[in-house]
């Protein structure tokens, strides 16, 4: 169960960053700076994820939100000049020593990205992609992992009749939902989501959300959003970044009630930077 | 007003659609005139008769053959050929008669001056036959002969006529099966037996009696074929004689009487007497002839089948050996090699490759693949046939690794388009699956840029198929005895030169030392080659498009 | 901190909540204006000035409509967050209390049209236009503390508000004395005591107004503190 320290919203102005207790922290950032060759694009980034909880970053465009989201599954690796200082624990493991096998760590970090990204196959072999990849042959488990995962992703009701039907013949916002069924497939504990409803009209996007407030009950979710208040209606926690810094970070309910710095306030209610 | 119309951007539609209409036209025209002169050679036209007076009037002949060509020529340069015309005439039509006999009269078309030609008749006893030598024959029957004895004259022969037709086909057919497999066959032990003697030879390992008992051994077995192939020759030889049984005898224009055995005609026509049904039937016969048959007399008769049959084989065989290399080549270049200088090179040079002259692969084919990789072949696997080359010589496999070097980059080239075409967000959520690298782009992205692939397929076959120049130089030739494929041990010869239908027309055209006779073989082996290209095009179009379908996403 | 509402992305945003801000403005002046008319009314004796009070408190009946009716189009189209959610919410409540204000400024018109009629006391109600001119005043506070995002208003007002209280305790006291010793004019004692108690309530209001200040601006919420704690926690913030 997640406590931040100082319950008391009352008459405590000061609270830039959050601190949790150590048992509730899913992923713990310290001193992490980033730099795309010249250009340093997160900088000395320290903070706390809380587990089984729904976090979110928002920010105005380029301030370092989404790269932060893809230092935690090492998205960022794809990127050559791309360096990386401090360090990023999972599970109290530096998931950037160079002894992590990265494919491993993906698994355990899932990401949902912004545009659905089906693959071009059918419906079930997008969800038991994943699970071939490690190797699960039997049709059984896949059947009961497709229909679980799909369940979860509360898509199994449209999509029962045609599992074999290409994915591409989805809808966007149910392509959403099935990528996300297939980032839940492989069992993750994080699931990252990189503006998972900016390519959706607003009922899929109202379906996506409740999706994700449904997954918090047993993962940790991270969500970077450029609308403040899909942040405000789907989280737990909310970071502000700018300039790639963290602004700002604290309960969803403090921080749009009641920001403690300017800059957080003057973005949260539209002023000009 | 014309700025207005200038500006309302009609004028450019209207180019645009110009240059798109000419082009269509164009395209159409070409295959229109292929397909009708192509098509149209198979035809049986009627046999005319007419008779020609000479230029000094007191002389006239019979002139009997089908009608090629009406022409309209100034009547000055029909003078100075030395034939008198009337000084009040400018201009002369003039016909061209296929005539045949070319074993009586020496030449098998003639112009004739259309005023000189006289009392035109079709008559109907007049008869078209297809030899095997001497080409065409024209002229009446007169009689069917069996052992030189009279079995039918008159209008009983016509009724006998394709009988004992098909029954000499029948023999022929024998002799041939014969001479081609059965002789062929001993005849290719025999050549084993000689190479297994010169590896022995060769062979220092062996000591002398073992040397010699193996010559021994190899001596009984030539002996044994020797008198396997006496057998033969003597069946060859009755079988022979059967066919020559049976002859025709019938009457020239001019009066000869001529007797020709069936085993020297490969069709008889009563062009004249036929309704238009008998002519279609005709029409089939000799069209599937022409695909099914080898040439006769020079390339000019028969059929085109080795030269079909080479050029599938040989864009088969370079599909099969482009295909991965490009495709290799273009996965790495885009997914693994750092995109810098280097690399850039590369990409630079391989699209330059594409812009070489062929000829120039060509020379290449002949000296890296002929000479220098054929000829080692030869020298560490076939050392006993030397100095007789067999890889070591123009062939199958180099004239297709020649067309594969020829058309990677289109390869390379279309199938990076397709790699770089895939969305990064597809890479990407397999990756973010915890797939490594590999698994990503064999699971994901090579399946679905196969049908970039393919397009470079489409692409590199119909350039190969329709290159001729380079491979001349490293394994097309003229006239090839045997396919790359028969019921033989290891049954795809791939070291055996080709026949092309490319090549083919360029010989026919221009090679042919019967010119006249073979023109309208140039645009049926064209037609031929244009819908080979079109069918082999159209089953690469039916699978990519099925793949399309089946690897469809947002971006297509 | 004036300055702050001007820089929204959204132009037509700023004016809204501009003129919403007005319009407080605007109705806190009027009920300002009506305490001091029916106190004055009261005074002197003037029942057509009171019956002008009367009329007023249905103007601010419809403006606290109007104004609820902007806040709500704000919160349905703007969605504000932060110091605007605050803001509005402020006003929502602020509207309320000022309405709240004009009813008790239209009871004492009411009582003064009433005790027009009736004799006069020595001092002419000295005591109850001190408390009036109080509590005015304090409204005037609460609107300039609003207006200007002062949150040490609501320190000032709490403290008023308590002397206001114990003013109301004195003026009660003095008044049973009164009853005692005046039975005949028990009718005129007993209505200045609701024209106290009138009094008193709109110095309540005018302390809820400061404490929505405090929220507005600082985001915290002092209901129910002591004027010390409020101060220090203001302290608190300021470093």
């Amino acid at each position: 169960m997640v406590t931040t320290i100082n319950q008391n919203a009352g008459l405590d102005a000061n609270r830039p960053h959050l601190k949790l207790d150590h048992e509730s922290i899913a992923l713990e950032a310290t001193g992490l700076n980033l730099y795309y060759g010249e250009t340093q694009a997160l900088k000395d980034i320290s903070m706390q994820i809380a587990s089984e909880r729904v976090t979110a970053f928002i920010g105005p465009s380029g301030c370092g939100k989404s790269t932060l989201l893809r230092c935690f599954n090492r998205m960022n690796d794809l990127v050559d000049t791309c360096r990386i200082e401090g360090c990023i624990e999972i599970d109290g493991e530096d998931i950037y020593h160079p002894s992590v096998d990265v494919p491993e760590l993906r698994r355990k970090v899932g990401m949902v990205f912004q545009k659905p990204n089906p693959f071009p196959k059918s419906i079930y072999d997008n969800i038991a992609y994943g699970l071939r990849l490690q190797g699960v042959k039997s049709k059984r488990t896949l059947d009961e992992v497709v229909e679980r995962s799909l369940k979860k992703a509360a898509l199994w009701d449209e999509v029962k009749d045609r599992l074999d039907d290409n994915a591409f013949g989805l809808s966007g916002g149910q392509q959403q939902r099935l990528v996300i069924a297939r980032a839940i497939a492989i069992e993750p504990e994080i699931i990252l989501l990189d503006e998972p409803c900016s390519a959706l009209d607003p009922i899929s996007t109202a379906k996506v959300e409740e999706l994700i407030i449904d997954l918090k009950e047993s993962y940790t979710i991270v969500i970077v959003t450029h609308n403040m208040q899909q942040a405000a209606r789907v989280s737990d926690f909310t970071a502000y970044m700018y300039l790639g810094e963290l602004i700002e970070y604290d309960d969803t309910a403090k921080l749009f009630t009641n920001p403690s710095k300017k800059a957080t306030e003057d973005y949260i209610t539209g002023r000009y930077g | 007003m014309i700025r207005k119309w200038f500006k309302s951007g009609d004028p450019w539609i209207w180019l645009i659609g110009g240059a798109v209409t000419i082009s269509v036209i164009m395209v159409i025209g070409l295959l229109l005139m292929i397909g009708v002169r192509g098509l149209g050679h198979f035809w049986q036209p009627p046999i005319v008769e007419a008779t020609f007076t000479s230029d000094s009037a007191d002389e006239q002949r019979n002139v009997l053959g089908t009608i090629r060509s009406l022409e309209t020529v100034s009547a000055q340069s029909v003078r100075e050929s030395g034939v008198s015309v009337p000084p009040a005439q400018n201009f002369v039509d003039r016909y061209l008669f296929k005539l045949g006999n070319r074993d009586l009269t020496g030449q098998d078309f003639e112009w004739f001056i259309a005023d000189r030609l006289s009392d035109f008749r079709y008559p109907l006893d007049a008869i078209q036959l297809q030899r095997r030598e001497w080409g065409d024959f024209f002229g009446y029957l007169e009689a069917i002969l069996e052992d030189g004895e009279v079995v039918a004259e008159g209008e009983a022969a016509f009724d006998v006529l394709a009988e004992r037709l098909a029954r000499t086909s029948e023999i022929m057919r024998q002799i041939n099966h014969i001479e081609r497999y059965e002789i062929g066959d001993i005849n290719k032990k025999i050549e084993a037996q000689r190479l297994e003697r010169r590896r022995v030879e060769l062979a220092n390992n062996l000591a002398p009696e073992e040397k010699s008992r193996r010559f021994a051994e190899i001596e009984s077995n030539v002996a044994q074929l020797n008198a396997e192939y006496d057998v033969l020759f003597t069946e060859l030889r009755a079988v022979r004689d059967r066919s020559l049984r049976d002859a025709l005898v019938a009457r020239t224009p001019d009066g000869r009487t001529v007797t020709i055995p069936f085993a020297n005609v490969v069709r008889a026509t009563r062009a004249n007497a036929m309704d238009t049904g008998e002519k279609l039937v005709e029409y089939g016969a000799r069209f599937w002839e022409f695909l099914s048959e080898y040439p006769r007399e020079a390339n000019t008769e028969g059929g085109i089948l080795p030269a079909i049959f080479g050029t599938v084989m040989m864009v088969m065989i370079m599909s099969i050996v482009v295909t991965p290399f490009g495709v290799l080549a273009a996965i790495y270049l885009r997914e693994y090699a750092s995109q810098g200088p280097i690399t850039r090179m590369v990409r630079i040079s391989v699209n330059n490759l594409a812009g070489v002259p062929s000829i120039v692969f060509g020379v290449f084919g002949l000296g890296f693949f002929v000479y220098f990789l054929g000829g080692n072949i030869d020298r560490w696997f076939y050392p006993e046939a030397l100095p007789a080359p067999t890889f070591g010589s123009p062939g199958l496999i180099w004239a297709s690794l020649t067309l594969a070097l020829l058309t990677l980059p289109v390869v390379i080239v279309s199938t990076e388009e397709g790699l770089t075409r895939i969305p990064k967000a597809m890479r990407e959520g397999s990756l973010a699956l915890g797939a490594t690298k590999s698994e990503t782009l064999w699971k994901v992205i090579v399946p679905v840029s196969t049908p970039a692939m393919m397009t470079g397929l489409i692409l590199a076959v119909a350039r190969a198929a329709g290159e001729v120049a380079p491979l001349m130089l490293v394994g097309v030739v003229k006239l090839a005895p045997n396919l790359p494929v028969d019921g033989e041990f290891p049954f795809v010869h791939l070291e055996r030169r080709i026949m092309h239908l490319g090549f083919h027309i360029y010989d026919v055209g221009f090679q042919s030392p019967n010119v006249e006779a073979g023109r309208p073989l140039v645009y049926a082996t064209a037609l031929i080659l244009v819908l080979l290209i079109l069918l082999l095009n159209l089953t690469a179009i039916a699978i990519r498009n099925r793949l399309r379908e089946r690897y469809k996403s947002d971006s297509d | 901190m004036e300055e702050h509402f001007h820089q929204h992305i959204s132009r037509q945003f700023n004016q809204e909540l501009e003129s919403l801000r007005q319009d407080v403005m605007t109705m806190g002046g009027l009920a300002e204006q009506m305490i001091l008319d029916a106190v004055n009314a009261l005074i002197n004796g003037e029942s057509v000035r009171a019956e002008q009070v009367i009329e007023n408190d249905h103007q601010v009946n419809e403006m606290e409509k109007q104004i609820d009716q902007q806040c709500i189009q704000i919160l349905a189209r703007r969605q504000p967050t932060a110091s605007d959610l605050r803001l509005v919410m402020a006003i929502i409540k602020t509207v309320n209390d000022i309405e709240r204000v004009g009813d008790e400024a239209e009871q004492i018109a009411k009582m003064a049209i009433r005790l027009v009629s009736r004799d006069r006391p020595r001092n002419n109600y000295r005591e109850i236009e001190a408390m009036g001119s109080h509590v005015r005043a304090m409204i005037r506070d609460a609107l300039d503390g609003f207006a200007r995002l002062e949150p040490e208003v609501a320190v000032q007002l709490k403290r008023q508000d308590e002397k206001v209280d114990a003013e109301y305790e004195a003026i009660l006291r003095q008044y049973y004395s009164y009853l005692v010793e005046e039975p005949r004019n028990t009718s005129r004692i007993l209505d200045s005591i609701w024209i106290a108690r009138s009094l008193e309530r709109i110095g309540d209001h005018a302390k809820n107004i400061g404490e929505y200040i405090v929220y507005m601006v600082e985001g915290k919420d002092i209901r129910r503190a002591t004027a010390e704690e409020i101060e220090k926690s203001l302290v608190d913030a300021t470093h």
